[in-house]
């Protein structure tokens, strides 16, 4: 474990992600589709009361039992849908939730309440919300959506490309539908804050992508005038360099949420903390895992229909091939390997899993840019497309 | 030296503003005072109604009629007698009325009265809820005509300066009759029909006379099922079928959406109670009125004095004339008052708030007399002279923070923030060791600039600090401690691939400053967007957040990277004790020659 833990740390961990298991993550995120979308046309979502239309009472809990709470409440001529004791110790309160109620109703049912218990009237909280409130929130939060998307797309294009864009932007899109999925799953309440606290992931969903493709196109840079790597052995390559600091931004990112969270249920027990704590948790543990596990095989996979790179990957496994034959190296070997490259292909993967083998070979690459990007060359970067991979065929 | 010098930048902005803090627009605040950020109420208790404005036809209105919508709803706030309430307009379409540390439920009816319309009173019949097939009639109306004869309370308009003038002026009578409006929704009248069956809409369409259940037990049977429309579907039927119909109620009728009748040119349906009244057109309007004021008359009644501008003294002259001569007999028989004269409805949205007899001939200064209590005239008052609102109003929401929660918020608000900060700061040691100490001060450092923005954009742009702002806070401690990880770990990668820290830093500097400003970027604009486009709380949630980041940034630029330059130098920098850079370089160390040595012997 420390061993792993060591090169997770020295960004070695070798993890092969966009290689040989593209289609398992593919097959995994497509999974989490299913199952989110199925849920939302299943299950649905339970919404709370800002989409409904209703009415909460809050009092503190120091009024009186929670029975006699709910009586007084009938009495005063509220129809009590649901009552409760949220947070703890001295600043517990009840939550009443009645239907809607006209604003009439609701000063006699607060008076009402007031009288019954004991307690001064300006001691109970009160929130009355219309059911259109929830949807205009949502129309708005969902018109926020799309022009953060559009905006960002331009953004991460100008900034990096259209291929990184489409990449990042698809994660994005995952890391909603999952998130969206868990609470459909799982039957958490969604309000407002849900909402705001949603578009809240957006940020950090793409920061974290954008730390890992910055890597991505810094050893890419220059890559086809060498033969040392292809596209996704590089990307692959980036991906682990930035694992350490992808789980490392996204804990700390996670730490004062779940300072939110916790304190937000634990001492308030409902409300704007818990909810944006409860959705950001959520959002950015999903954020995470897809800007890692998604966004990069998407890209290599976008990457890899590009005509320069496909070229270029051939150039370099046929380059491998070769050199594998050890010293047999003529141009004949080269040309067949270009055109059946699958076989080196999983020679290549095996390597990859052999961990520590593409360190050196990874890193700048500026050193490399001066190696001839002759094919046949067999003398080429100082051996360091020759690596102990060679032995290890067959 | 440069480090020394970006510095010195940080330290200005801090002067200049915490100077802000203390010295600028602070008026007579004690010291103390000045270093308060403006808390929203859901932090110190308070109430906030949140008024969504609609145009007729249901889109949002535009911005200059929202702005006088805000006015008056301002003036309302302030006829209340409440004058630290903040009315603003949010979005395209909200009006957030709230007011900080005090709660008063009164705020919650401010956007109620949406139109105001003078109308005079054609007929009347009872609009309570029919209960269809029992044989025992309803007991309150007896009688084809039950308000023939007025309760001791019933209004009547009269003017207190001059006597009713005697006798009967010729004028025209206006062509009412024909104003009939259209049905305006014919999928609505579809759907109706299928509910009540397409014979009995027919025979409701052909009723001339609203039916008396009470004579006619049948007939509830027969119509029973109007009693079941929705209001929306009440509302489309055409206006002698809502007055006729006896199983349309006034609980349908009032449920109508806003607006449904703010068609001044044509007739309409209202209750006052359970009493529905056939309504004329709407010939004085709300924005014909000019003030209106409860008055104490004869010291002990309450009553309601009533001021027209130019143009509406005469329309209302015209209409008083018509109403108190009955012209052309207009008014039926029912819906005259005990002495004879017709009564003129005014109707508030979809009900009638008061329908005074009219006793004579009114120009300007007229009053409205009836029981009044002092704050019924009061009310009353307040609702004629605001009533001329240009759009309908929907309370979206209306909340009321008790002090006691509002201070649990802020405690839960403040503890959340110290929880968090404190994970980040103890997760930083215990990763980076003492490079720990630079994320702890720099986060400190962000924490005093924001704390400083607050109080000076409470102050200049009246920014209120909400618990969603909080959270937004909390959150972009995340924001600013990755920049820091994205900078360590470019750091450790410079580190490993043997560069010394002097020249490390500078190099990790300049590839995470790329990575730090793209992955800010989208952050902020991220909040910006939110900020821009959400209502409610979010606006504060994304304001903090987008001010934070920004502020983290100039942290970034300003503080970190001189300091780091500086760190560099010292000895302590390399030691795996005191940075968590050091196991990085002590491994490596270790390792190269068995690293590299069978590559080199491969080639």
């Amino acid at each position: 474990m420390s061993g792993l833990a060591t090169r997770l740390y020295r960004g070695e961990a070798g993890i092969d992600v966009v290689r040989k298991r593209r289609n398992l993550w593919f097959l995994i995120a497509g999974a989490l589709v299913v199952v989110a979308l199925s849920s939302f046309l299943i299950r649905g979502f339970s919404l709370g009361i800002e989409f409904s239309g209703g009415n909460q009472y809050q009092l503190p809990a120091s009024a009186g039992s929670l029975t006699e709470v709910e009586d007084a409440a009938k009495t005063a001529g509220a129809e009590v849908v649901s009552a409760q004791t949220v947070g703890r110790g001295d600043s517990a309160t009840y939550l009443l939730r009645t239907g809607e109620v006209t604003q009439e109703e609701n000063t006699t049912i607060k008076q009402g309440l007031a009288q019954r218990l004991g307690i001064a009237a300006d001691q109970i909280s009160d929130s009355r919300v219309s059911p259109a409130w929830g949807g205009q929130v949502t129309r708005q939060a969902l018109l926020g959506l799309l022009i953060f998307l559009v905006l960002v797309s331009i953004y991460l294009i100008l900034r990096f490309e259209w291929r990184m864009a489409a990449a990042a932007v698809s994660s994005l899109l995952l890391d909603l539908v999952v998130t969206a999925g868990v609470y459909s799953l799982v039957g958490f309440e969604v309000t407002p804050s849900t909402v705001i606290g949603f578009l809240t992931i957006l940020g950090f969903a793409l920061y974290d992508v954008v730390v890992v493709f910055d890597k991505v196109q810094e050893n890419t840079r220059g890559i086809t005038s060498g033969a040392a790597q292809t596209y996704p052995e590089a990307a692959n390559l980036a991906v682990n360099q930035t694992l350490m600091r992808s789980i490392n931004t996204g804990l700390v990112a996670l730490l004062p949420v779940g300072g939110l969270l916790f304190i937000g249920a634990g001492l308030l027990g409902a409300g704007t903390l818990e909810d944006l704590g409860l959705v950001l948790f959520v959002g950015m543990g999903a954020a995470v895992y897809s800007s890692i596990f998604f966004a990069t095989p998407v890209l290599t996979l976008l990457k890899s229909r590009e005509p320069k790179y496909v070229a270029h990957t051939q150039r370099v496994l046929a380059r491998r091939a070769q050199l594998a034959k050890g010293g047999a190296a003529d141009a004949k070997a080269a040309r067949a390997a270009r055109s059946e490259p699958e076989p080196v292909d999983a020679t290549l993967a095996g390597t990859a899993a052999g961990a520590a083998a593409p360190k050196a070979g990874a890193r700048p690459a500026p050193r490399r840019a001066g190696a001839p990007g002759n094919r046949g060359g067999n003398r080429g970067g100082g051996g360091r497309g020759g690596r102990p991979s060679g032995s290890k065929r067959r | 030296m440069r480090p020394g010098r970006q510095l010195a930048v940080l330290g200005l902005i801090f002067v200049v503003l915490y100077l802000l803090v203390f010295f600028s627009g602070t008026g007579n605040l004690p010291f103390a005072k000045r270093v308060e950020p403006k808390l929203g109420l859901d932090l110190v208790g308070g109430t906030r109604v949140t008024l969504t404005a609609t145009n007729p036809n249901g889109t949002a209105p535009q911005a200059s009629q929202l702005e006088q919508a805000r006015q008056i709803i301002d003036d309302r706030v302030n006829g209340l007698g409440v004058t630290e309430a903040e009315v603003v307009t949010e979005g395209n379409q909200n009006i957030v009325v709230s007011l900080a540390g005090k709660n008063d439920d009164r705020l919650k009816d401010i956007g109620e009265p949406a139109e105001l319309r003078f109308r005079k009173v054609l007929k009347v019949t009872n609009g309570a809820a029919v209960t269809p097939p029992t044989a025992t009639p309803t007991p309150t109306a007896s009688g084809s005509a039950p308000p023939s004869t007025p309760p001791a309370s019933e209004p009547a308009a009269t003017d207190p300066t001059t006597a009713p003038p005697a006798g009967s002026e010729s004028a025209t009578p206006a062509p009412t009759a024909s104003a009939t409006p259209p049905p305006s929704h014919p999928e609505l009248i579809t759907q109706v029909k299928e509910k009540v069956g397409d014979s009995v809409y027919a025979q409701a369409e052909a009723l001339t006379e609203p039916v008396d259940t009470s004579a006619d037990p049948a007939a509830a049977q027969t119509y029973e099922k109007f009693g079941d429309l929705t209001p929306a579907e009440a509302a489309a039927l055409p206006v002698p079928m809502q007055f006729n119909v006896p199983t349309i109620n006034c609980d349908q009728l009032n449920d109508r959406a806003a607006g449904s009748i703010r068609e001044p040119n044509q007739q309409a349906v209202a209750c006052e109670g359970s009493t529905k009244y056939l309504l004329d057109v709407a010939k004085v309007q709300g924005t014909d009125v000019k003030d209106a004021s409860a008055v104490l008359e004869n010291g002990s009644d309450w009553a309601v004095s009533l001021d027209f501008t130019g143009s509406g003294e005469s329309k209302w002259t015209a209409l008083t004339r018509e109403a108190y001569n009955n012209e052309g007999s207009a008014c039926d028989a029912s819906a005259l008052g005990d002495q004879q004269h017709c009564l003129v409805a005014v109707v508030l949205d979809n009900k009638v708030i008061s329908a005074p007899q009219i006793l004579g001939v009114l120009s300007k200064g007229s009053q409205i007399t009836g029981s009044f209590s002092q704050v019924q005239a009061r009310e009353l008052a307040s609702k004629l002279k605001y009533g001329a609102l240009p759009l309908t109003f929907n309370a979206s929401e209306a909340q009321t923070i008790s002090a006691t929660l509002g201070t649990e918020h802020l405690k839960a608000g403040l503890l959340a923030a110290g929880v968090g900060m404190l994970l980040v700061i103890i997760y930083a040691f215990f990763y980076y060791r003492l490079l720990g100490t630079v994320i702890f001060l720099s986060l400190i450092l962000s924490g005093l600039l924001v704390f400083g923005a607050l109080i000076v954009l409470g102050r200049q742009i009246g920014f209120t600090l909400t618990l969603a702002g909080i959270a937004g806070l909390i959150v972009s401690l995340g924001v600013a401690a990755d920049s820091f990880v994205i900078y360590f770990e470019r750091l450790k990668d410079e580190i490993r691939d043997g560069r010394s820290p002097r020249s490390a830093v500078p190099r990790a500097w300049a590839r995470a400053r790329r990575t730090i400003i793209s992955a800010n970027a989208i952050s902020i604009m991220a909040a910006v967007v939110l900020y821009v486009v959400s209502v409610g709380t979010v606006k504060g949630f994304a304001f903090a957040l987008g001010l934070a980041t920004i502020l983290d940034l100039m942290v970034v630029f300003l503080f970190r990277h001189p300091i780091m330059t500086m760190f560099a130098n010292t000895r302590a920098f390399l030691s795996p004790k005191v940075s968590g850079l050091g196991r990085v370089l002590q491994r490596d160390t270790e390792t190269p020659a068995t690293t590299r040595n069978p590559r080199a012997k491969e080639a």
